[in-house]
């Protein structure tokens, strides 16, 4: 047991220090930061993307043969820990990356690897997740959205809902139904879907943040070439299934804990610097007790994913920890955003717009924006049952 | 990065778990009593467990904290009584502490089980660091006067190492023989009685000082403190594996009540925090036994993750029992009781929380 990075591990996360110090804009996260407005936003998102994939930086897990740099477990945890730190811009095409190119090395065909892996590579085509319905959330396998054959291609019709970034995308993995007479998971297949089509409507959903990342996704007989059928015909499910698993594990929880760990600092200053009767909240026992389990929890959220990384890098199976590693960090960052509201104290509610907003509004924002994260990819309630049921082996 | 133990500390961790599985826990909890169990320890020295940390130039075996980390937790687990544990930790104190002619004296005797060695620590005060305890030089040595409480297995150990101020206000560190005159103990009643706690009075009790001050008052306190959360860490996942038999086998409505979403819950939420403290008390071992800067917050860490989680641990287990987990019959009740011990012995979470936030909120503390 050692926590501490090898002399290579060292080398490793000073080289991406020096080119992130580089490429990054300067004063970038000081006086610079990522356009306000949805559309540059997503337009800045890719250019970095495009700048990641000169560096050598893009899909560095990713084999050799496809193009990535086959880094290990352990140097893609630290390349992602170091773009963190540096408050570096999340690409446009993490659906791409994360998802659609392990799914298809996989699952894909030769031809299908060849024509999509290399664009997601170089940030030139963005994917967009195409899974829940709104009649099908938790019950993901009672998907509606129908696939039916005709000569070459499938025509779709139906409505996917939640869609992330559809707005942007130039693709987007489906899951639809091909056989409404076969049980529900068995009547399903994984369809790679032009977002150019001829018959996609894109409905963006405001949500209570005021922004609109997701959206509502109709398809009117829209064709598909029989080509971008991914595995056979009715085994979307299966596929479906290892596409979920490469949302959650260790190397993106513990980029992700940097990030919150940054918050949390900004939390800490505005303790410092927020009054309470004449003294600092950060004299208050009861709130010195919150902020420390909220730093507490933190530190949990990093060990966690370190004792998962250290299996991968062993090559065991992920453990007990992995089942649960986002039912864990949502419940905790939800409640650091309440923590974070209480510090602010009634000034807490005050919102970006507001000149006398603790933090610049960043913790009213977040407070709202967290909501999401107990229900999306699965809800607390369905991971809860997933761990009880796989992990501890409780009846269905 | 490498965040796990390696296969030797699992196989020495295996061959103590296949002895404590077979000596130890419930059963021999019930058959034993209160009283010290001269076969068990009669085992567990043969297991050379006393020895663990001592250096081989003093008969010991010569590993660390590390090697130790996994038998602890384990040694929750199976309810050890004391004052293996105890004396381990003493052993740590002792291997820095102690003179050269001191070591010669002690540490041989302590590694081969024939000396059983026990902390005396805690104060009437809630803070486990609170100090009046009195040593004075007297003569060649020094005196002790003053009070103890909850002090494990005194009453079968042959030697204490107190926590004690001097006459210039520092805290320190001094060893007392169990007979020596001024000496006396009597246990204590508590929900817990497998601990053997006692309280201790010292009146012009003779005493042999050790080197270190109030670092190694510290240390002490630290080490003691992650045993701890590495015994709740054991404890809570003894309590969580009965529950989760039970609830297999338990039928209510005509299906087993683990099928029910109400318990499914509370079990992903107990394996929740058993594993996040499980990680944070793995981590506050290796940064002790690295003595990286970071120890004393990682300890913090690991006490206070381990103490709310083995609260909710423990009591969701009995909770899950329905009408047998409130029975003296069924055992989940025992680990209920050491858990309770172990959670507020040595600081409790608000206590080890509050040392997080002086670290992190007081810029006067170093970071």
């Amino acid at each position: 047991m050692n926590l501490k990075d090898s002399p290579e591990q060292q080398a490793f996360r000073s080289e991406i220090r020096q080119w992130l110090q580089a490429n990054l804009p300067a004063g970038w996260g000081k006086t610079v930061f990522e356009p306000q407005g949805e559309d540059e936003r997503a337009a800045f998102r890719l250019q970095w993307e495009k700048k990641l994939y000169q560096g050598g930086w893009s899909g560095i897990t990713w084999p050799k043969q496809y193009g990535g740099r086959g880094a290990s477990p352990i140097e893609n945890a630290i390349f992602l820990e170091e773009m963190a730190r540096a408050d570096a811009p999340d690409g446009m095409n993490i659906i791409g990356r994360n998802l659609t190119g392990p799914t298809l090395m996989t699952h894909g065909s030769p031809a299908q690897k060849e024509r999509f892996l290399p664009p997601i590579l170089r940030g030139e085509e963005v994917w967009c997740q195409g899974f829940s319905e709104p009649g099908s959330g938790s019950d993901l396998a009672s998907v509606r959205c129908k696939a039916v054959r005709d000569g070459g291609d499938f025509v779709v019709t139906g409505q996917k809902i939640w869609t992330s970034f559809a707005q942007y995308s130039n693709w987007c993995f489906m899951l639809v139904r091909t056989d409404p007479d076969a049980l529900k998971h068995k009547g399903l297949s994984f369809l790679l879907l032009d977002m150019r089509s001829p018959g996609i409507t894109i409905r963006p959903l405001v949500q209570i943040t005021g922004e609109t990342e997701f959206n509502e996704v109709f398809f009117d007989e829209v064709r598909v070439p029989v080509a971008n059928l991914v595995g056979e015909l009715n085994q979307g499910w299966r596929i479906a299934m290892t596409t979920l698993a490469f949302e959650r594990g260790p190397e993106e929880a513990l980029p992700r804990q940097v990030r919150f760990v940054r918050e949390f600092e900004r939390l800490l200053a505005l303790a410092k610097s927020v009054q309470s009767g004449g003294k600092p909240v950060s004299q208050d026992p009861v709130m010195r007790q919150k902020l420390a389990a909220a730093h507490i929890e933190l530190e949990t959220m990093r060990l966690n994913g370190l004792r998962g990384l250290t299996r991968l890098a062993r090559g065991d199976e992920l453990g007990v920890e992995s089942s649960f590693t986002k039912l864990y960090w949502s419940h905790m960052y939800q409640r650091l955003t309440e923590i974070a509201m209480e510090v602010g104290g009634s000034a807490g509610v005050l919102s970006a717009a507001d000149a006398q907003a603790p933090a610049q509004g960043h913790f009213s924002h977040r407070f709202l924006a967290s909501r999401a994260m107990t229900i999306y990819s699965g809800t607390s309630e369905i991971q809860r049952n997933l761990v009880a049921e796989r992990v501890l082996g409780l009846p269905k | 990065m490498d965040f796990d133990f390696n296969s030797d500390q699992y196989m020495l961790r295996d061959s103590v778990r296949r002895f404590l599985d077979d000596q130890a826990g419930p059963a021999q909890v019930r058959a034993s009593g209160a009283a010290f169990d001269a076969q068990l320890w009669q085992g567990l020295c043969e297991l050379g467990l006393p020895s663990l940390l001592v250096p081989e130039a003093h008969e010991g075996t010569g590993l660390g904290l590390l090697d130790a980390a996994l038998l602890w937790e384990d040694m929750g687990r199976a309810l050890l009584p004391a004052p293996l544990i105890q004396t381990m930790v003493v052993s740590d104190t002792l291997v820095r502490q102690a003179s050269a002619e001191q070591a010669a004296q002690w540490l041989p005797a302590l590694a081969s089980g024939q000396a059983r060695w026990t902390w005396a620590q805690h104060e009437a005060d809630r803070d486990p660091s609170w100090l009046q305890v009195q040593a004075r030089p007297q003569g060649q040595g020094w005196q002790i006067n003053g009070q103890k409480m909850l002090v494990p297995a005194a009453a079968s150990a042959t030697h204490l190492l107190v926590s004690a101020r001097g006459s210039d206000g520092q805290a320190g560190l001094f060893v007392c023989e169990v007979g020596a005159a001024g000496l006396t103990i009597a246990p204590h009643h508590s929900i817990d009685d497998h601990s053997g706690l006692c309280k201790v009075s010292f009146a012009a009790t003779p005493a042999q000082p050790l080197a270190g001050g109030t670092q190694a008052v510290e240390r002490l306190l630290n080490v003691s403190a992650l045993a701890a959360s590495l015994q709740m860490v054991g404890v809570a996942t003894a309590a969580m594996d009965l529950a989760l038999d039970y609830a297999k086998q338990r039928s209510q409505f005509g299906q087993p009540i683990g099928a029910f979403q109400a318990i499914k819950h509370k079990f992903a939420d107990m394996l929740v925090a058993l594993e996040g403290a499980r990680s944070c008390a793995y981590h506050a071992a290796w940064a002790l036994a690295d003595e990286d800067s970071s120890a004393p917050v990682a300890v913090s860490m690991a006490k206070a993750a381990s103490s709310d989680m083995c609260r909710l641990v423990c009591n969701e287990a009995l909770q899950i029992h329905g009408g047998v987990g409130f029975t003296h019959a069924f055992d989940v009740h025992w680990f209920m009781r050491r858990g309770k011990y172990l959670e507020h012995a040595f600081g409790d979470a608000s206590w080890h929380r509050e040392r997080v936030a002086a670290n992190l909120l007081d810029a006067s503390l170093p970071a």
